[in-house]
């Protein structure tokens, strides 16, 4: 792989099973097995010979209505879910926020739950440590709460304890999955800045995105995903506008917003 | 543009991989680096456990204190004597007790830890078996609050009844680590396996409840091994616990040291279980994030 690429996805395919039963049982597999019944499932070609590569520092976006096979992209190149054909070639430390309120568990308190996710994203205890005051900071939250369990905190605290955590770990690559949702217009500034102090820092972003306004004001460069297959590729106000116009919702000022 | 300053190449390359083991360097070098966060997380999670509860770790003694004294009542009401003094029956089924008890916490705990994971399983990569080691290793720092109990009621029984025969110090007391070991194995194996299980049927762990119950029936805990007459005696071979409570009563209770054949056993289980539950857990985890 050139040495200026962080990603590199080759002809990917991801397509998994699943089954139309409405709950997967022993009984039910055993009932199935004495009737010589087979399972009846369904194959969901979520991704489809997909090629693309990002360099170092550019900061990429992905759009695409439900079920465009964005976030089962992410996850394989996260190295979560792993390719059906072809192959995802990444280079750097990746960091990853493509669930809310990860390895947080309701009853610990907000910082040991910092301890979880970092050793969870492959920090050691020294790096936690150091970071721990950083990320209680830069979450914004309220004096002592930080102490406090976090099933106390709001929805918005706990959106922005996930993403101070992914994005405090100075990935080289960093992927993240509709994070920018959590928190207030404040907090969403304060998150476009540390993204940009990351680009400037040659680090690689991904994001996948509702907020059409975050891809236009924060990427380089954006896809359009569609029922797994990229349809296009190139400057974000460019795809923007394609997908506003496969919508069919032109240029609204709301299209820009949360969708 | 450039790459900048402080990074450090670090390739990683995902290609097709179903039902067949990852590169196995790269995956136990993995989970052998990450190992801190399985160690934390078992302290963690003992923490939030007993977070709310007003007498809290102090049920750690309890728990298993109060499980003997009801286990040793219904013995007693069905068999009582049983060949042996009342104390030393008390004392083969506590220690017996707390060493199936290890094993049952790391299997019961370790097969939910992969589908109450789930947000972890969905945004990390990281080997998935260090959330069923976490469970074995809780179940171990919870299995080391039981030996102080133990050695209190040895102690205290030997003081009320100074005629009951009770092992003093001896050099077979060094086969204690390798038993721990063997038993820890053996259920982290298995939870390994009822892990994987429980991600494709959501029911295997209401069938976990009464497999535990049935398998501590059929393991010398609550009748001692030696009581085992015929072809009855393959069930100490058969259970994968059998040999490692065998041991436990002969080097716990009586002070006496392993034969051959118990040792052969206690390995074969252990390794037979890891090597089993490895191979189904490490072929199927990459599926994991798609079935929960």
């Amino acid at each position: 792989m050139p040495e200026d690429l962080a990603i590199r996805i080759e002809d990917l395919s991801i397509s998994y099973k699943v089954s139309l039963e409405a709950k997967r049982t022993l009984k039910n597999a055993v009932m199935r097995a004495s009737l010589k019944q087979k399972e009846r499932t369904r194959t969901i070609e979520a991704v489809k010979h997909l090629t693309l590569d990002v360099p170092h520092g550019s900061v990429l976006g992905i759009v695409g209505s439900n079920g465009a096979g964005k976030s089962t992209l992410m996850r394989c190149v996260a190295g979560i879910l792993s390719p059906t054909e072809g192959r995802v070639t990444v280079n750097g430390k990746i960091s990853t926020l493509l669930a809310l309120g990860v390895g947080f568990n309701p009853a610990l308190s907000g910082r040991d739950n910092i301890i979880l996710g970092g050793l969870a994203s492959g920090l050691n205890m020294d790096e936690i440590s150091n970071k721990t005051d950083e990320i209680a900071e830069f979450a914004a939250l309220p004096d002592g709460f930080i102490d406090l369990p976090v099933r106390t905190y709001s929805s918005g605290m706990y959106g922005r304890l996930s993403f101070a955590v992914a994005v405090s770990m100075t990935p080289d690559i960093l992927l993240l999955d509709e994070a920018l949702s959590a928190g207030d217009a404040a907090f969403k500034e304060k998150s476009f800045e540390r993204m940009r102090q990351l680009c400037a820092e040659a680090r690689t972003i991904v994001i996948v995105s509702h907020a059409l306004a975050t891809v236009t004001d924060l990427c380089d460069s954006a896809i359009w995903m569609h029922k797994g297959q990229m349809l296009s590729k190139g400057k974000p106000e460019a795809i923007v506008d394609e997908y506003l116009k496969f919508l069919n919702v032109g240029s609204l000022p709301s299209s820009y917003e949360d969708m | 543009m450039p790459v900048n300053e402080n990074f450090v190449p670090k390739i990683q390359v995902f290609e097709p991989h179903r039902a067949s083991l990852p590169p196995l360097g790269p995956y136990l070098k993995e989970f052998w680096t990450r190992r801190v966060f399985a160690t934390e997380l078992a302290r963690f999670s003992d923490k939030a456990e007993y977070l709310d509860s007003r007498l809290g770790k102090v049920w750690l003694v309890l728990n298993p204190l109060l499980l003997g004294l009801i286990y040793y009542l219904v013995v007693e009401i069905i068999r009582p004597g049983g060949g042996l003094p009342g104390l030393t029956r008390l004392d083969h089924l506590l220690i017996g007790l707390f060493t199936f008890y290890f094993a049952q916490n790391c299997v019961t705990a370790g097969a939910q830890s992969i589908t109450l994971g789930g947000r972890l399983i969905l945004n990390q990569a990281f080997p998935r078996a260090l959330l069923p080691l976490s469970c074995a290793i809780q179940a171990f720092q919870q299995f080391l609050w039981t030996i102080p109990v133990y050695i209190f009621v040895l102690i205290g029984g030997k003081l009320a009844y100074p005629t009951t025969e009770v092992p003093g110090w001896t050099w077979n007391f060094l086969w204690i680590p390798f038993i721990v070991i063997c038993t820890g194995l053996t259920g982290f194996g298995l939870a390994l396996i009822f892990a994987t299980l429980n991600v494709y049927f959501r029911d295997t762990n209401k069938l976990l409840t009464y497999i535990t119950r049935i398998w501590m029936y059929l393991s010398p805990v609550l009748w001692l091994p030696s009581s085992l007459r015929g072809h009855m005696k393959i069930l100490l071979w058969v259970n994968p616990l059998g040999p490692v409570l065998n041991a436990t009563s002969r080097v716990w209770v009586s002070g006496v040291s392993l034969n051959k054949s118990t040792i052969v056993g206690c390995i074969f289980w252990a390794l037979a279980s890891i090597l089993m539950g490895g191979y189904y857990f490490i072929s199927r985890e990459r599926d994991f994030a798609i079935r929960i």
